[in-house]
């Protein structure tokens, strides 16, 4: 290590950046993570390298770039390639009118990022800088100022500034976004300078960054003259790279490249994008060559794209995971043991070869995914045991057979067929579960989430079930929205003192050696009490034809085209 | 006839005031709530009760239902709550979308079964009229989305004859468009086939059995004349009446094919309208299916009357 240069280098920087820097001196933090970090708190590429040399560390821990945490491209495309065209992309059809604050669906979030930009955008490890050229905290994480990037428009020719952040910003306050709740209050924004805009949080936040990027699908900047309820297709006015020509919510939509767009000129003339309700018939249309690209497929059905050599699939590492949620206020799970010994019968190798063909990540009932910087990896994994199940249902003094309905919503995914496997697993140990598999308005109306009793939120839910969860660049709403003491969407009624203690501490943790400690104690904490049985986290799949380059992806169906062109 | 008519239309409004309540119970037992489910699981309750309000879904059940009669009577449904335009322009593009299929479908598959009908008839139990029996019975039994998935994988995706995708691009030719949905259709086709050949045969044994086609041969009508005038007039009548009571169920049973195909017609709208409880396209779109299905059944009823006045006497007198 050069210490002088080292030492020169960090003494540019402030508490929250320095704790991050000495984790990657210290050897805690791999190459990667560092730079994925480094880049997420604002740290400049020259100072990056800087300390990178002045380290002398050749790690580069493990993997390429765009295969873990959220994000995927191809490989680094060789050439300009062949200006113009069109391409065609195969998409969920959006749920609902194309609101950006309101959007919940990855149909809408694919179409809306067409159009609208972030203040951080997707980067080739995490997240780079977008509508904001750089940001930084303050010491504590409390306030973060973005420099804004200037000469920006918006498509009707009028200038992007500060004002439309703080009005972007207060309507996703008053719509009760789930990224932000809690984080920042109306008026957070700072837009006296038109070309910085300051956010004062409730607390600090060391994520702070990503729930203004695009993992945060709601946080697109739009006008400040778009009020709650404007819609994309109503008023097509964004900064990026292509503007909406035409929209029909049934079949597809059209984009133009927006010449004026400040990143440059993008090489395709536009892109259409096909609307499906089925991933199924996304596959066939893609593997018939009737579209280019398809925003998102499973395994279970993908095998025509696998086997396609003309075909790109751009996997990677994401959060997105079931949970099966036990009751832990009344019934028969709410002894922990018997909530510990359904987690024993999970045989979570055979899920991930049966459901996705290896390409998940084991995981051990919490959730913190693997990929996440300030994963504890100290955590005994549990695994299948079924003698040790049995034993923790007579310690319970449960009789057995115990049973119990697992509902969950179909037809959504592999959630069916893990449905079974749980059933067919948890069988020997003792459990007898009938499977109701209800409509995805049933299931999450009537069993996940009813709307009344409403306090505590979910308390009518029913005892044991699955539930999906989407992917999060940050395991905040996880943890907030699903395992938190009255938590919005705590079906499993879960209340520990210690856990919420736990996530407190994480909530305000700046640095990832304190956050790695919060999250050994979270991961210890639900790994033990199993108020979720959480057996995998499973990657995001995507893809292109061959012939075309250059397109990225997000987990959140976000396409990203501005750098996509033809071979 | 005018009595005829005049008594099918009236059992027709009894037909549509059920299916109007049909539709009106079986929406308002659908779990959730429409203002949770547009504004979002982390919108503050009264942004939610605002949305119920604005729309009327928190309103007494009896003034919902008196609502739906009046958007029937009038056919105006307001907008749809998902895509904020009107449930008649939501609806006259999937139901137009639908109808091409269905149309295809049909000039597809009458010629040929009636054709395989008559064919086998003509030629009772001998090795034709078996074939058509059973290439018939089997085909029917094959369900429409399982012969959908088959033709798709082997003519789209495999052999890559045909498009997968039935929606064809907006200006997209008649050739094109029928090129798009010609593989939908054939599923159609394989399922429709069998069932209207069996009909026509049956009806056409019948005629060819009848007193007045032995009357007619032993006038020493030539075979040609005997069948244009006597046998087909009154063998297709039940032939006539399946068909129109199978263009009322298609508009009815496209779900799954739609949405195999991709094709946004009006089953696909239905189960979309059902799964996102947007209940105007729902209850409006249910209510056209029941409408297009009593009017093509009137339609075959009185074109059967106009084939054999007996019909009209005999069901006027009942």
């Amino acid at each position: 290590m050069d210490y002088r240069a080292f030492d020169r280098a960090r003494r540019q920087v402030g508490p929250l950046e320095l704790d991050l820097v000495e984790s990657y001196a210290k050897g805690i933090l791999p190459r990667r993570e560092f730079v994925r970090r480094a880049t997420v708190i604002g740290l400049s590429i020259p100072f990056i390298s800087a300390i990178i040399t002045a380290c002398g560390s050749d790690d580069d821990g493990g993997g390429s770039a765009g295969t873990s945490g959220g994000t995927g491209t191809q490989p680094a495309a060789t050439g300009a390639g062949t200006p113009g065209g069109t391409i065609r992309v195969a998409s969920q059809r959006p749920a609902g009118p194309l609101d950006p604050v309101a959007m919940q669906d990855l149909g809408s979030y694919g179409i809306i990022a067409q159009s609208f930009e972030f203040l951080c955008t997707l980067g080739d490890n995490d997240i780079a800088p977008g509508l904001a050229e750089s940001w930084s905290p303050n010491d504590d994480g409390s306030v973060w100022t973005f420099n804004l990037r200037q000469g920006v428009k918006w498509q009707d020719g009028s200038d992007f500034t500060s004002a439309d952040v703080a009005a972007t910003m207060d309507r996703m306050v008053a719509a009760g976004n789930s990224g932000l709740k809690g984080v920042i209050e109306a008026g957070a924004v700072d837009a006296s300078d038109p070309n910085v805009a300051v956010f004062t949080l409730a607390s600090p936040n060391g994520n702070f960054p990503y729930l203004v990027s695009v993992y945060n699908a709601q946080s697109c900047i739009t006008p400040a003259a778009y009020e709650t309820g404007t819609t994309l297709d109503a008023s097509p006015n964004g900064t990026g790279p292509f503007k909406l020509e035409s929209y029909d919510a049934a079949t597809g939509a059209t984009f133009v490249r927006n010449d004026t767009w400040w990143g440059g000129t993008p090489s395709l003339d536009g892109s259409e994008y096909l609307f499906f309700d089925e991933l199924g018939a996304m596959v066939t249309t893609t593997s018939a060559g009737e579209a280019d690209a398809i925003v998102q497929f499973q395994v279970i059905g993908g095998d025509a794209l696998f086997n396609d050599s003309n075909f790109t699939v751009l996997a990677f590492q994401a959060a997105t995971h079931r949970q099966i949620w036990m009751r832990c206020d009344t019934g028969q799970f709410a002894d922990k043991l018997v909530r510990q010994a359904l987690a024993f019968t999970f045989d979570r190798d055979q899920m991930v070869q049966t459901l996705f063909q290896g390409r998940a990540d084991v995981a051990n009932d919490h959730v913190i995914a693997p990929f996440y910087p300030f994963f504890y990896d100290g955590t005994p994994q549990r695994t299948r045991d079924v003698e040790k199940a049995k034993s923790l249902l007579q310690e319970a003094g449960v009789a057995t057979p115990l049973r119990a309905t697992l509902h969950f919503g179909q037809p959504f995914q592999e959630i069916p067929q893990l449905a079974q496997i749980i059933q067919v697993g948890a069988q020997e140990a003792g459990f007898e579960l009938e499977l109701a598999g209800e409509s995805l308005d049933t299931f999450y109306g009537a069993q996940w989430c009813p709307e009344t009793p409403a306090d505590p939120p979910c308390s009518g839910a029913a005892e044991l079930g699955i539930v999906d969860y989407g992917h999060r660049a940050t395991p905040d709403v996880y943890l907030n929205a699903a395992v938190a003491t009255n938590g919005i969407w705590n079906s499993s009624q879960y209340s520990s003192e210690e856990f919420d203690a736990a996530f407190q501490e994480y909530q305000t943790a700046v640095g990832v050696e304190a956050q790695t400690a919060a999250c050994e104690k979270i991961q210890t904490v639900l790994n033990e009490d199993v108020p979720v049985g959480l057996p995998y986290f499973y990657n995001y799949l995507s893809g292109h034809s061959n012939k075309f380059q250059g397109v990225r992806v997000s987990a959140l169906g976000q396409m990203f085209l501005d750098q996509a062109s033809q071979v | 006839m005018a009595r005829y008519v005049t008594r099918r239309v009236m059992l027709s409004i009894i037909t549509l005031w059920l299916i109007c309540t049909i539709v009106f119970v079986i929406v308002s037992v659908l779990p959730g709530n429409v203002g949770r489910q547009l504004a979002g699981p982390f919108a503050p309750p009264e942004t939610v009760d605002q949305i119920n309000e604005r729309l009327g879904t928190d309103d007494p059940l009896l003034t919902q239902y008196v609502r739906l009669l009046k958007n029937t009577v009038t056919f105006d449904f307001g907008d749809s709550f998902q895509q904020n335009r009107p449930v008649s322009e939501v609806l006259g593009d999937a139901f137009w979308r639908s109808a091409k299929l269905v149309v295809l479908a049909l000039i597809m598959t009458i010629p040929l079964a009636v054709s395989a009908g008559v064919f086998a008839a003509r030629r009772r139990d001998k090795l034709a009229d078996r074939s058509v029996v059973t290439l018939g019975l089997a085909s029917s039994s094959i369900p429409d989305f399982v012969s959908g998935v088959v033709l798709a994988y082997i003519f789209g995706v495999l052999l890559g004859w045909f498009p997968v995708r039935a929606q064809a691009p907006d200006d997209a030719g008649i050739a094109t468009q029928v090129r798009h949905l010609f593989l939908p259709a054939l599923a159609l086709v394989i399922v429709y086939f069998g069932y209207i050949a069996r009909i026509t045969r049956a009806g056409m044994i019948k005629a060819l059995d009848s007193d007045y086609t032995r009357t007619a041969t032993m006038k020493g009508l030539p075979n040609r004349q005997i069948l244009h005038r006597h046998v087909l007039r009154n063998g297709l009548q039940p032939t006539v009446a399946v068909i129109g009571i199978q263009i009322g169920y298609l508009f009815g049973s496209l779900v799954a094919l739609e949405r195999i195909f991709s094709y946004p017609g009006i089953g696909s709208t239905i189960f979309n309208a059902a799964s996102r409880k947007d209940i105007p396209v729902l209850q409006a779109s249910v209510i056209l299916v029941g409408i297009i299905y009593m009017l093509t059944t009137l339609a075959a009823d009185l074109t059967i009357a106009w084939m054999n006045p007996r019909a009209r006497v005999v069901t006027a007198d009942t």
